[in-house]
């Protein structure tokens, strides 16, 4: 398990909402990957990124590049029809094209940028290798990528490829120039590369090895290398972005006020007392996760419709002292005054969800029902936390899916999608695992939802008891496959002197229980 | 035709369908989000029609009462205080009905008696006479889409009793652009077209439930004024549409900041 998934979690919340206002595309799903280059795939309207660790420089650096980098990706996934792999040459060279012809569309609108893709090109060109150490026909695809976007190459190359490099570079500004006056898309363009293979004479099928260098020991960059580099770009993209000081842009102060925030949120969260790892409750590390198959919108929609009246907060009730006299009522013989009573929730909830090996066969449906339920209570602004248990290498593991005070987010969704059903149902243990958190945390109810009676009742009857104690409400609902297992399962659970047992066949009713639940409490 | 007054836009015709529904007495139903100009367009409206506007603007406290009326006592005889919707009948005014679906379902109830084609109401709070509307009674009812806080479902029989809807939306960034134009003096009209890609931004992110606020036509026209009186763009956009988000906390705020900083730089 990682250590920094608290960063991550915020960085992916804000990667996706930038992402997502940036492209205009509402569906579109970020996450962190392991590969070593960002990656759109507009028919899966995803977006794969390098984690900021990967980048260069210090953290402020390495945070700026990689907002950069969203944006790009985000452009890409506005603007391109078709991206293709950049691991030959006809490839690489429609993705140079459309790097530049995105970034002029994109800056139209977003025109706070500038600083910030001439700093993402600084480094970028500090780290970009010299010509003398790529090999082959590759050097020369790699010097048109150099001189095209840089405005100069790095190292010495033949006069006569030179002189082939700054053509096709002329050429396809001539060309990118048309598209964007005419409005031509990827299309258009990628009928335009032949004409810049033939003036660089090569073969449009030449592999092209990733050229993207990462850090490594040994070539550390100097303040001043990065100031020169940035002066270099400037100077050389001056046509497009205008005048622009190499100072300012490595002060970098307009991002400067939300990296704090990122920091902070970082802080606060390491600052905690009691870390979840330290007791034995693990975070879901992966961020490659598609967590859309688990949301069934059509369910959450119906859920905000039921319950938005909560959402007022107030209803007016009719009382025998108030306020308001309502003469009315009185002539009518009912309670006469009217009163506002609050309708919101103030319980702070713990939801434990049980993903033992029985919910295996549904186990997309009961993620995409609990997704419902804490979309619904993040809707009505309720306070709660969500853990779920299964057996992972022969351990049980009790996950931590929300925690308290951080707000419902694609984070928390992407960490249920991940845990695998699995194992048996060894609720004592797990409540033994969260029981320091729930005593310091002291929720008002703690709800566990279990499709099966657990493999060691005695030693749960005596948890359930301790928790009590401390002044929770413990409240379980068995979930069975129809109506017999269900009353089934949660006659069993008040054997274990719960004080709310309830019973759900459909799994498309729990949200609806809990809600019941939470209102009578 | 007719003709709005110099800073209201009619940009989707609506002052036109509202005058044939005037003119043949079908009551009218506005349906948009908050801060897209429907009461602007209704204000509009009686202005050209030189006619009397009576509003109410319904809530969870809205009674039966601020609508028909109440008994009063006065040196010992018993009265009656005539409510909006009687005195909109017997005079023929426009009734302006602002948010129906944020009221409770009695309410609306007692509407469904005065709004259907007999456009009659008995008064059985006071004597039990029988209202009949005036013929230049014309009612136009706004309701806010469901997502909105406190609001309800229109009951069916009610819906019915509006067959003339409009759908008044945000308008496009370039008719925007005019209505913001309309109240401000100076020449920013590329700074506050950003403003409106920045709205409309947020807009789009709030439809989705990414952000609890949407900002309204108010919040583009407030960004011209600041701009008009001297405020640098970045920081009127933080105080028009960004500082709002602060109460949600600290991520809500930055995220709107962010796309403000990559809409206007330093």
């Amino acid at each position: 398990m990682q250590s920094l998934h608290f960063r991550n979690d915020v960085l992916v919340e804000i990667a996706t909402f930038l992402a997502r206002r940036w492209s205009q595309k509402d569906k579109l799903v970020v996450e962190f990957s392991d590969k070593k280059e960002n990656q759109t795939k507009l028919k899966e309207n995803r977006i794969s990124l390098v984690s900021p660790d990967r980048y260069f420089g210090a953290s402020f650096e390495k945070y700026r590049q990689f907002r950069t980098a969203i944006w790009y990706e985000a452009m890409r996934a506005k603007f391109c029809k078709k991206i293709l792999s950049n691991d030959h040459a006809f490839g690489f060279i429609l993705n140079t094209l459309e790097t530049r012809r995105i970034e002029l569309l994109g800056r139209k609108v977003w025109r706070g940028m500038d600083e910030e893709l001439i700093f993402s090109y600084g480094y970028a060109w500090v780290y970009r290798p010299q010509l003398a150490n790529v090999l082959g026909k590759t050097r020369i695809v790699e010097a048109f990528y150099q001189y095209f976007l840089f405005g100069d190459i790095k190292g010495e190359i033949q006069p006569s490829y030179y002189e082939k490099i700054r053509k096709a570079a002329v050429r396809a500004k001539e060309i990118l120039a048309e598209a964007l006056e005419k409005n031509h898309d990827t299309e258009w363009l990628e009928k335009k590369v032949p004409e810049i293979l033939s003036i660089l004479d090569i073969d449009a099928l030449v592999t092209i090895p990733l050229s993207i260098p990462w850090k490594g020991p040994g070539i550390m960059v100097t303040p001043e290398d990065l100031v020169k580099a940035l002066q270099k770009i400037a100077e050389s993209r001056e046509a497009d972005f205008g005048k622009m000081d190499a100072q300012n842009i490595l002060a970098g102060k307009t991002v400067a006020d939300e990296f704090k925030v990122v920091e902070e949120e970082n802080r606060k969260n390491e600052n905690k007392g009691l870390g979840s790892q330290s007791i034995g409750i693990q975070v879901p590390g992966s961020t490659n996760v598609d967590e859309t198959r688990i949301y069934d919108q059509d369910l959450i929609s119906n859920l905000k419709t039921r319950f938005k009246e909560w959402k007022t907060s107030w209803k007016e009730q009719h009382v025998m002292s108030g306020d308001e006299f309502d003469a009315e009522t009185y002539i009518e013989g009912h309670l006469p005054f009217l009163t506002d009573i609050k309708k919101s929730i103030k319980a702070k909830i713990v939801i434990l969800v049980d993903h033992s090996s029985s919910i295996t066969d549904q186990q997309v449906q009961y993620k995409k029902v609990t997704v419902a339920l804490c979309e619904v209570l993040s809707f009505l602004k309720i306070k709660f936390s969500v853990y779920a248990f299964n057996t992972t290498q022969k351990q049980v593991v009790c996950w931590l899916v929300k925690p308290e005070d951080i707000k419902w987010n694609t984070a928390c969704a992407k960490r249920l999608a991940q845990i695998e059903a699995n194992g048996g149902t060894p609720l004592a243990d797990v409540y033994q695992k969260m029981y320091p958190i729930l005593r310091s945390k002291k929720p008002d109810i703690f709800l566990t939802l279990s499709d099966g009676e657990p493999s060691d009742p005695d030693a749960v009857r005596a948890m359930v008891k301790s928790l009590k104690m401390v002044g929770i409400k413990m409240v379980a609902i068995g979930v069975g496959h129809d109506t017999f297992g269900a009353t089934k399962i949660a006659s069993n659970l008040k054997y274990l002197e719960y004080e709310k047992t309830l019973a759900v066949s459909r799994l498309k009713d729990i949200p609806n229980r809990v809600l019941t639940v939470l209102q009578t409490s | 035709m007719l003709h709005a007054s110099p800073t209201y836009l009619d940009w989707n015709n609506s002052l036109d369908i509202l005058n044939k529904a005037y003119e043949t007495g079908l009551f009218v139903l506005i349906i948009g989000p908050k801060g897209t100009g429907k009461t602007s367009l209704v204000r509009e409206f009686t202005a050209k029609k030189g006619a009397n506007l009576e509003s109410i603007n319904f809530s969870l406290r809205t009674r039966e009462s601020h609508l028909v009326g109440t008994k009063t006592l006065v040196e010992g005889t018993v009265g009656f205080d005539e409510g909006i919707l009687i005195r909109s009948m017997k005079d023929g005014s426009i009734l302006y009905l602002d948010e129906i679906n944020a009221a409770e379902a009695d309410v609306l109830l007692r509407l469904d008696e005065a709004l259907d084609d007999r456009r009659q109401i008995v008064l059985k709070e006071s004597s039990g006479e029988l209202i009949t509307a005036n013929k230049n009674w014309f009612v136009v009812a706004t309701i806010n889409p469901l997502t909105h806080v406190g609001t309800k479902e229109l009951p069916p029989q009610l819906l019915s009793r509006f067959p003339v809807r409009i759908r008044l939306d945000y308008p496009p960034e370039q008719t925007e652009l005019e209505i913001v134009k309309r109240h401000v003096s100076g020449s920013h009209d590329d700074k506050i077209l950003q403003g409106i890609k920045l709205a409309n931004t947020l807009r789009e992110a709030a439809s989705v439930e990414e952000l609890y606020y949407s900002p309204s036509l108010r919040e583009t026209i407030a960004f011209g004024k600041l701009l008009d009186s001297g405020v640098d763009a970045k920081k009127t956009a933080n105080m028009v549409f960004a500082n709002v988000y602060a109460q949600w906390g600290n991520v809500e705020y930055q995220k709107v900041n962010d796309i403000i900083t990559s809409m206007f730089g330093s």
